[in-house]
Parts: C-alpha cells; sequence; structure tokens
C-alpha cells in the first residue's frame, strides 16, 4: 500500500472507529439508568482507548495475544505487558476485508485489518505478536502478520484437550514459548517472578469471580452488557487497577443487594449468552437483548468468563510445576469449539444455565467462525433435551442486520415472559 | 362500549384489527404503509372507527406490531409480529389445531413452532434479504404484466412442467423472468417456477426447526391458490390457510391489546 493510501486509511479508520465506539457507549450508558457509579471507572477507559488517544505505554514490552489460550502469567513474568488484540470494531473489519477472503470472519478481519494498518494509536508498539494456532483462520494469520512487519510467535495448539499425548505436547509448546519470551525481553522468568504473575492475575481472577457470583442475584444487579465491558477493558487495562476497579464495583453491587437496588425488574427474562465473543465495540446483539427487556446474567465467551474464571493452581514453587500449571490453566477449562470434543462446552452450559436461573440461552455465531457454526447442532440438542430455550443467531460486525435481529431478539425474550414469571 | 385495537405495521401495508369487550371482531382495514408511517396509520385509524361508529376514546388499549411498530408512539404497548402471530393464530383457529406457523410477509418470511398451549416454542427468519417474500411475487407479476391477485389463476392454468427460477435474489430473478419470458416461455409457467421457488426456500428455512402437523399458513401471499399449493407440494402435507390471512397478526395484536388491558385492570383492582 502506498504511504498516502495509508496515512488516509488510518485517518478515516479512526474517525468511524471513534463513532462506534461512541455510539455503542451511548447506548450503554443512556438507555440504562442506574448503573453502579463503579461502572464509570470502565466507561471512562473505554473512551480514553478509542477516543482521545489509544493505548498507554510505560516502556515495557508490550506483547500482544491473538486469543484467550496465550498463558498471560509467563508474559508478565518475562516482565511484559500483555494486550489482547482481538477487535470487535467494524472500521477494522472493513480493512481487513480488503485482503482476506470474503468468508472470514469478522474477528479475524478486524483484528488483522486493525495490525495492518501498523498505526501505534490503535494497537500500540508491539514488540511480539503471539498467536496460538487454533482455528484455521488464526492459523494462516501468523504468516500475514510477518508480512505486516510484526516479530510473530506461533503458539502451536494441539487439536484435542483429552488425551495425555496433547497435554504433553502444550507443555512442551508453553515452556519452548517461555523461551522466547525471555529472549524478547531479556528478563529471565524466575520462579519469584512467575510466583508474582500467578498471584497477580490470580487476584484479577478473584476479583472477577466475585462479579461473577453477584450475577448470580436472583434479581440482577448489574447488566450483563456492563459485565462484558468490565472484562473486555481486561485486554488492555493495567492489571493491578482493572483488580481494583472490579473489587470496588462488587462492593457496590454487594452494597446494593443490602439495599435492594436492582437493574431489572423480578420478571425480566434472565439469558445466558454464548458463541463467537463479542468485544467492544461490538455488543450489538448484547445490547439487542437487553434492549429488548432481558438481563444477560452469565456468559460462556472467550471474551468474558472464559478469559476470567479459571486459576492457575501448583503444588511446589519450581518452575518444573509452576509452568505446567500455567499451561494447564489455559488449555484444560478451554470450551473453545477449535477443539474435537463439544462435550465440556455442554457441562459448562447446562451448568451456568442451572446456577444462574437462566430462562434461555442466546448463541451467536459471527458468520465464517465454522468451530461455532458446527457446535451449534451438538449444543442445540443437548439443551433441547434439558428443555432450555435456545435463540440462534449469525451475525456480523456489520450494522445492517440491526432491525431484522431487533425482531427476533424481541420475539425470544417474549416467548421467555411466561417462564419468567413462573420463576419469579 | 370499550374497544382495543391492535395494529400491524407492515413493509407493505398497515392492517389494523379492532376487539370488542367480549374479545368479538368489531372491524377491520388495511392502508398501503406508504413512507409516512404514523400519519398513515393514524388516518387509517381514524376512517376505520369513523366507519364503525367507535369513539376514539372507547379505544382503551392499542397494541401494535410489525417493523414499522416502535415508530408509532400512538400505541400503549409494542410486541414483535412473532409473538402476535402466533397470537392471532390461537385466536382464529385455536391452539389445538396449530403447531406450525408459516407466514410469508412484504419484506420477510418466517416459520414459528407452537407449543401445546400456543406459545411460541421457537422461529426462524429469512435472513437479511426479500427473496422468497411478498416483494418477490409483485416483483413476479410487475413483469408478467398482471396484477398480485392474478398469479394463482395463472399457476392453476399452468399444464406442463414449472420453469425452475434458480436466482436468490430479487434482483438477479427479475432478469431471469425477463429472458425467460424472451425465451417464448409461457405465463403459466414461469408463476409456478416462481412459486415453487418461494416454497422450496421456506420449506428449507423450516426445516431448520422442524415441522410438525398443524401447519397454518398466514400473510399476504397466502391468499395466492398458486402460492399455497406449491408449498402444499413442498411440504408434502396440507395447510390451514384462515379466510383472512393477511389479518393473523393484527387479530393478534388486538388479542392481546385485550390481555394486556384486562392484565393492568386486575392489577390496579387488586
Amino acid at each position: 500500500m502506498d504511504k498516502e493510501r495509508l496515512e488516509r486509511l488510518r485517518k478515516t479508520t479512526g474517525v468511524h472507529l471513534a463513532m462506534e465506539a461512541k455510539e455503542t457507549l451511548r447506548q450503554m450508558e443512556e438507555d440504562f439508568p442506574v448503573h453502579p457509579a463503579a461502572m464509570q471507572y470502565f466507561y471512562e477507559q473505554f473512551r480514553i482507548a478509542y477516543g482521545s488517544g489509544g493505548a498507554n505505554e510505560d516502556g515495557r514490552k508490550r506483547v500482544g495475544t491473538l486469543c484467550v489460550q496465550v498463558p498471560e502469567e509467563l508474559v508478565r513474568a518475562a516482565g511484559a505487558v500483555p494486550v489482547r488484540l482481538c477487535s470487535g470494531a467494524h472500521a477494522f473489519d472493513q480493512v481487513g476485508a480488503e485482503f482476506l477472503p470474503a468468508k472470514s470472519c469478522s474477528l479475524m478481519k478486524a483484528t488483522l485489518g486493525m495490525l495492518s494498518l501498523r498505526s501505534t494509536a490503535f494497537s500500540g508498539t508491539l514488540d511480539l505478536v503471539v498467536n496460538p494456532t487454533t482455528c484455521d483462520q488464526k492459523k494462516k494469520a501468523g504468516e500475514l502478520l510477518e508480512e505486516f512487519g510484526y516479530r510473530v510467535y506461533n503458539l502451536e495448539m494441539p487439536a484435542s484437550r483429552d488425551s495425555e499425548e496433547a497435554r504433553e505436547y502444550w507443555h512442551r509448546s508453553v515452556k519452548n514459548f517461555g523461551a522466547a519470551l525471555e529472549r524478547t525481553t531479556g528478563v529471565r522468568i524466575t520462579k519469584q517472578r512467575l510466583a508474582d504473575a500467578i498471584r497477580a492475575t490470580g487476584l484479577a481472577r478473584a476479583a472477577y469471580r466475585r462479579l461473577h457470583g453477584l450475577q448470580q442475584s436472583r434479581q440482577a444487579l448489574i447488566r450483563g452488557t456492563d459485565a462484558m465491558l468490565v472484562t473486555n477493558a481486561y485486554f488492555f487495562d493495567d492489571l493491578d487497577r482493572w483488580t481494583g476497579a472490579v473489587n470496588a464495583l462488587a462492593d457496590e453491587l454487594e452494597d446494593r443487594q443490602d439495599r435492594s437496588v436492582f437493574v431489572a425488574g423480578k420478571h425480566a427474562a434472565r439469558i445466558l449468552f454464548t458463541g463467537s465473543p463479542p468485544v467492544f465495540p461490538n455488543l450489538k446483539l448484547p445490547l439487542l437483548i437487553e434492549q429488548a427487556g432481558g438481563v444477560i446474567v452469565a456468559d460462556e465467551v472467550c471474551s468474558s468468563s472464559r478469559l476470567l474464571y479459571d486459576l492457575a493452581a501448583y503444588d511446589e514453587q519450581a518452575l518444573y510445576d509452576m509452568v505446567p500449571a500455567v499451561a494447564d490453566r489455559a488449555l484444560k477449562p478451554c470450551t473453545c469449539p477449535v477443539f474435537s470434543s463439544s462435550q465440556d462446552r455442554i457441562r459448562r452450559l447446562l451448568d451456568l444455565a442451572q446456577t444462574f436461573s437462566a430462562d434461555g440461552v442466546v448463541y451467536q455465531t459471527i458468520a465464517g467462525c465454522m468451530p461455532y457454526d458446527q457446535e451449534q447442532r451438538t449444543v442445540g440438542r443437548a439443551l433441547a433435551a434439558a428443555n432450555i430455550p435456545l435463540l440462534l443467531v449469525e451475525t456480523d460486525y456489520g450494522p445492517d442486520d440491526h432491525g431484522q435481529l431487533s425482531t427476533r431478539v424481541e420475539a425470544f425474550i417474549e416467548s421467555l415472559r411466561g417462564k419468567a414469571r413462573k420463576r419469579a | 362500549m370499550r374497544y382495543f385495537a391492535g395494529i400491524d405495521m407492515g413493509s407493505t401495508a398497515i392492517k389494523i384489527a379492532l376487539m370488542d369487550d367480549e374479545g368479538m371482531p368489531a372491524g377491520r382495514t388495511a392502508a398501503p404503509t406508504g413512507s409516512h408511517f404514523r400519519k398513515n396509520t393514524l388516518a387509517a385509524l381514524g376512517l376505520l372507527l369513523e366507519e364503525e361508529g367507535i369513539d376514539r376514546s372507547d379505544v382503551a388499549y392499542v397494541l401494535s406490531t410489525g417493523y414499522g411498530r416502535k415508530l408509532f408512539h400512538d400505541a400503549d404497548e409494542t410486541v414483535s409480529e412473532i409473538t402476535a402471530n402466533a397470537a392471532g393464530a390461537r385466536a382464529i383457529a385455536g391452539s389445538d389445531a396449530v403447531r406450525t406457523i408459516i407466514n410469508i410477509g412484504g419484506q420477510d418470511s418466517k416459520v414459528l413452532l407452537l407449543d401445546a398451549d400456543g406459545q411460541v416454542r421457537n422461529f426462524v427468519m429469512n435472513d437479511k434479504c426479500a427473496a422468497g417474500t411478498g416483494r418477490f411475487l409483485e416483483m413476479t407479476a410487475r413483469n408478467l404484466g398482471t396484477e398480485v391477485d392474478e398469479l394463482g389463476d395463472l399457476h392453476r392454468r399452468c399444464s406442463g412442467a414449472p420453469l425452475p427460477v434458480t436466482s436468490t435474489c430479487t434482483v438477479f430473478a427479475e432478469s431471469e423472468i425477463i429472458s425467460l419470458l424472451a425465451n417464448g416461455h409461457g405465463r403459466e409457467e414461469i408463476v409456478a417456477g416462481v412459486h415453487y421457488s418461494i416454497a422450496r426456500r421456506i420449506v428449507r428455512l423450516a426445516r431448520r426447526i422442524g415441522i410438525e402437523d398443524g401447519v397454518f399458513f398466514d400473510g399476504g401471499p397466502a391468499l395466492n391458490s398458486g402460492m399455497v399449493a406449491a408449498l402444499e407440494d413442498e411440504l408434502m402435507r396440507k395447510v390451514t390457510v384462515p379466510a383472512l390471512p393477511q389479518f393473523t397478526t393484527a387479530i393478534g395484536a388486538a388479542t392481546l391489546a385485550r390481555a394486556a388491558w384486562i392484565e393492568t385492570r386486575e392489577q390496579v383492582d387488586a
């Protein structure tokens, strides 16, 4: 691409991005009053990141990650800051559409579109980009990123999680990744450094679990879209500051619980959200659900609960035990449909539906995402057998299907009314 | 006397149904949607009330549905056309008789599955475009130099095999039909081909959620006997078409309006 066109593309895309972000935040803040005051911190993070001035730099090395599977503890132990690059912006989606196959999913088009612009305002300076070889589209993304001029590390993943061979393969892969990180940052991953990283990320995850637990409240204390914004901020926010803000939010919600301050009525349909990840600013479907009178009480997506639910556990403070613990944390509980079996995901969904008293499930497939699309069948059958209503939605980052989707979502929420009343 | 109004603001036409205190029909009307939704709706409602000799203040509850429902702020409540359609089918045929509803509208088509109580259990809608909808039939009629209400007769007169119309896109199908005409094919075979093409598309959609016996077919295109015949062939079963298929959703909205009013009153009394 010639320089002039690149500059123009960056500028126009920047304008589109700011408009999108502004609109999503406007809907979140204005359509739903009675937000917890502690949410302001998160709205502000997105206003800064998407409006006024891009990623914050503090001199530390930055390692971009393209998937939830990258063991962030190792990145932090090597003295770098992990930044999740998965993008939800339609503006970047359109940039990626220029060079990716038409049937690629919006998430890949947006992420690679963003990175192709090589603009520090959007993704910051990246010392390394880690690309786990998960779905086919991600596997092929590594080469493309090298072409854009990034240093890329392809983190090799097994196709299954159940066998001992897969586990060994993954442990070796993660160990090699640790060595590559050390070469990038020049900082050795010592057992003390790794213990600190496991502790700091563990505290963040514990804070998330408090929030997650509060979502079980019989009457909703927080909107699902707000909860998604909180977890989306984890993509780029400072770790300790984020943990503090989430704990402050949980404190406020506990206080509101005592005072019976809720964000939705008793009869609001409780929704469990699953499928392709909703990433800011593409909160189209979650927002439609809550605008139609539903409330998302739990999710099973890699941009929210799957990102933060699990903790690394080790017995001995020695690298030979801690590195595998971190690797297991990333692999074993992961319910991504790229793995050959869908049974764990089904169990997780049934469990979440029960513990969070969900009235129905909304399953999002981003058009072009084959693994999620295929798993609709098995998941759909399991939910039907458990008598849990399901709405399957195929969509993308574009705004074109908004009207049609709103009708479908409203009808689904209306059809759950009877169930919600009986429950309440 | 107290009345309830159900207003279905479709993409092509506005349908209004009135219901009285006892739940009996008390009048109906249809008017083209045009570009001034709200104005046209108010005009149509005003005219209907005048014809029926009903005072506006006697209309206790107005419920709007359909594609333009949110633009009509004069309604007491809005509900999606899916819920309203199911309510309409229940009111007309009884919840025992209906398990599957196939609705073809002006610019979308949908299939609904109902449970034993007549509540929506599952549904699918066509994705994004006007393929296989009333708009498709309008385009066909225009190109064949006829009217939409003549399509059924043309279909019946088709003696040979219907011509395949393969284009999904309404725009491409239009050029396909023009070239079929240019090649000397009869209008009857073309019309039958269009009906089968729409029927196959909607049956494919329906198979995604499963079809259960007790199929109710409504929406404006259900007035077209050729469309009904093609759909029955493709479904390989009989369908029930109500007397006024284009009013099902408006009637459903009126039923829901009455139910909502009764519920509100009970809450006030309690």
